[in-house]
């Protein structure tokens, strides 16, 4: 077992880059997540300013749409949903050291082969045929996110790329289906059938679309902090993530870690766009996914890879979301908005620690100047 | 022998903004700060070229701007890179995530488009025709009738593949990539490199935009790159801190991409032609890991520490 050399190992250097975010004690993660907040806040005050409307109220205003009232903040959860799962699955193949990029390919994915299961198999009795429709996302985000894995993991072809590059094949290859051979006769645009109302989570709040689905993505969220941080399986990952060579040297599987994690990830992300045509749209169409995976691969690295920071940060995020979308509805600032700022603030968190040491060093020039 | 002229011209016009982004691309991975944002880079470009194109009429204007803001952006990403000590592929994907979000952004607010900004006031890039060549059948397709990026990328590739070997600078670079400390040992600055080199490629990969809005459409659409940016990544990491590969590589990724146009519908789904330029970068880097001795190299890699 050879271990890929990284660039930074090879320079012999590895503290030069430093970690990108290193976080110890209850006091320093407050500090940072301050840090971070205020970044946020700051770019989010900035661009409402800049497009023309008193920041704080606006920004209220927004955040009343997302959190005003039970029936907002249901609305704000049924939006999150798959995004829970997708975050939850792109870092548990993070912290193996897989960097699952796909996970908008595998999105694609797992919500064609939800919408085909749920048209073309049944009606059922509803719960099995949820299960099939759930399980048959998992099986297709699954299959392609291990094969990658296993590219990686035997091959030794770097699944960064890789997986950044089946994105785009994924994607074209479920437009294909959906406007060719699987297109829905009756409709006009590329959507496949509707599925079978059996295959459909029902509501459990009404004109909320927060439905059923909810207890699936609470179990997956609890199951996959489980899996990673308490079994000796994710102990096996982590360890293959933080170090491959000491990994291989104490016997554990390499290959089978990468391999297995993607697989799991890639699942997870299946099950999340599986929750975008079970528990919302009812349909595959062209445009389903609209950047949840990459969302999922922005939270993942803030979190750290941290199943429970990750969730932290995905309620976070669908907060700024809906709030945002509710700014669009006040104000001409556009919802894209949310985007920017999680940008903003994931900048913000890698750049902390280096911000606080060149203002330490500032602080040591300024302490040696006032001495002289 | 019509179509085969009509297929190079294509694949001229498509190898450019891959070169321009790739060369951008080679002197981080130089430095062994391989960007990953390229693909952001570009629609950020590709953005801003029609915005300062509407605003002057004049797109040797908005080239100048968009190179200008380029370097300015890149220095600023050096910066929190090597002194604030961002993971450099942590930047990349967000950059990535910025470029898309971003542009739909200003595009909404700035003109309150959604979609497609097309506008007769677009200036598009000016196009050499050169006398003489222009009627000679094959090689007046390659030669004439592009913009003046695809003259200048094709420069910029004798310049670089001249200054491998002639320069210090490139030298420098190549240091600070593969031995810091000896770098500065010699008295070379290393994060004057490093930053140098972001610079550069931030130039560069808004210049690749740019000729994808002013130079091919005259038109700016939401996610208008659609993965260009990650085929150019795709060749730096085949080229190997090569140029003149990197050139090959670039022409192989255009030709495909030619190629997935002029398929005829009859022949192949459109989206199956779409894919061509992405599955040859897939089986490329599938190649690239099975010959190489070394084995697979990995691009970039966060430190994930607790």
């Amino acid at each position: 077992m050879t271990a890929v050399q990284t660039p930074a190992e090879e320079r012999g250097d590895t503290g030069r880059r430093g970690p990108w975010l290193r976080l110890g004690s209850w006091r320093d993660r407050l500090t940072s997540a301050g840090f971070v907040l205020v970044a946020g806040l700051l770019a989010a005050v900035v661009l409402i300013q800049l497009e023309g409307y008193a920041p704080l109220p606006t920004i209220q205003a927004g955040l009343e749409y997302a959190l005003g009232d039970g029936t907002s903040i249901a609305r704000t959860l049924a939006w999150g949903l798959p995004l829970y799962v997708a975050a939850i699955g792109v870092a548990i193949a993070f912290r193996s050291g897989m960097f699952n990029i796909g996970a908008e390919g595998q999105v694609y994915g797992g919500a064609m082969g939800a919408a085909l299961a749920g048209a073309y198999i049944g009606p059922l009795f509803a719960p099995t045929h949820l299960a099939v429709v759930v399980l048959a996302s998992a099986l297709v985000g699954g299959l392609i996110a291990a094969g990658l894995g296993w590219l990686r993991a035997v091959w030794g072809v770097d699944e960064v790329l890789s997986t950044l590059l089946s994105n785009y094949v994924i994607i074209l290859f479920c437009t294909y289906l959906a406007t060719g051979p699987l297109r829905d006769p009756t409709r006009q645009s590329g959507t496949t059938r509707e599925v079978a109302d059996t295959a459909r989570f029902g509501e459990i709040l009404p004109r909320t679309g927060l439905s059923a689905a909810v207890f699936l993505v609470v179990a997956i969220c609890v199951l996959g902090w489980w899996l990673s941080e308490r079994t000796v399986t994710g102990y096996r990952w982590r360890m293959t993530g933080e170090s491959p060579a000491f990994a291989s040297a104490v016997g554990i599987d390499v290959r089978r870690s990468r391999i297995a994690s993607m697989a799991i990830s890639g699942a997870l992300c299946g099950v999340a766009g599986g929750l975008l045509v079970a528990a919302s749209q009812g349909r595959f169409w062209t445009e389903i996914g609209s950047g949840i995976g990459w969302d999922a691969v922005l939270v993942a690295l803030i979190g750290r890879a941290r199943p429970v920071a990750t969730v932290v940060w995905v309620t976070l995020y669908c907060v700024m979301r809906s709030a945002a979308r509710g700014l669009e509805q006040v104000s001409t600032v556009p919802s894209e908005l949310s985007l920017i700022l999680i940008s903003a603030i994931i900048i913000a968190a890698a750049a902390r620690a280096g911000v606080f040491s060149q203002f330490a060093a500032l602080q040591r020039r300024l302490a040696t100047w006032k001495g002289r | 022998m019509d179509w085969l002229d009509a297929f190079l011209a294509s694949g001229m016009r498509f190898t450019t903004p891959i070169l321009l982004a790739g060369l951008g691309g080679l002197a981080t991975a130089w430095t062994r700060d391989l960007n990953v944002g390229l693909e952001g880079i570009m629609i950020f470009g590709a953005f801003f070229g029609v915005v300062v194109g509407l605003f002057t009429g004049s797109s040797l204007a908005a080239l100048a701007v968009v190179a200008v803001l380029g370097l300015l952006c890149g220095m600023i990403f050096g910066y929190l890179i090597t002194v604030l000590r961002v993971n450099v592929f942590v930047a990349g994907i967000v950059l990535n995530v910025l470029g898309a979000g971003g542009t739909v952004y200003l595009l909404r607010s700035m003109y309150g488009v959604k979609g497609t900004l097309s506008d007769p006031g677009i200036p598009p890039l000016p196009k050499l025709h050169i006398p003489g060549v222009e009627d000679v059948p094959v090689l007046g397709g390659i030669l004439s009738g592009h913009t003046v990026l695809t003259y200048l990328s094709w420069t910029l590739v004798l310049l670089l593949a001249l200054a491998v070997r002639h320069t210090v600078v490139v030298r420098h670079l190549k240091a600070a990539g593969e031995h810091p400390a000896a770098l500065a040992t010699a008295g070379g600055n290393v994060t004057w490199m490093r930053v140098v080199a972001q610079a550069w490629c931030f130039a560069l990969c808004g210049l690749a935009g740019l000729q994808l809005s002013l130079g091919q459409l005259t038109l700016f659409t939401e996610g208008m790159t659609s993965g260009l940016g990650f085929v150019a990544l795709a060749a730096v990491i085949f080229c190997r801190g090569r140029v003149g590969l990197l050139a090959v590589m670039s022409v192989g990724f255009g030709l495909s991409s030619a190629a997935s146009v002029q398929i005829n519908e009859d022949v192949m789904p459109p989206q199956f032609a779409q894919m061509i330029p992405y599955i040859v970068a897939l089986i490329g880097l599938i190649v690239l890991a099975r010959t190489s001795r070394e084995g697979a190299t990995r691009i970039a890699t966060p430190v994930m520490e607790s």
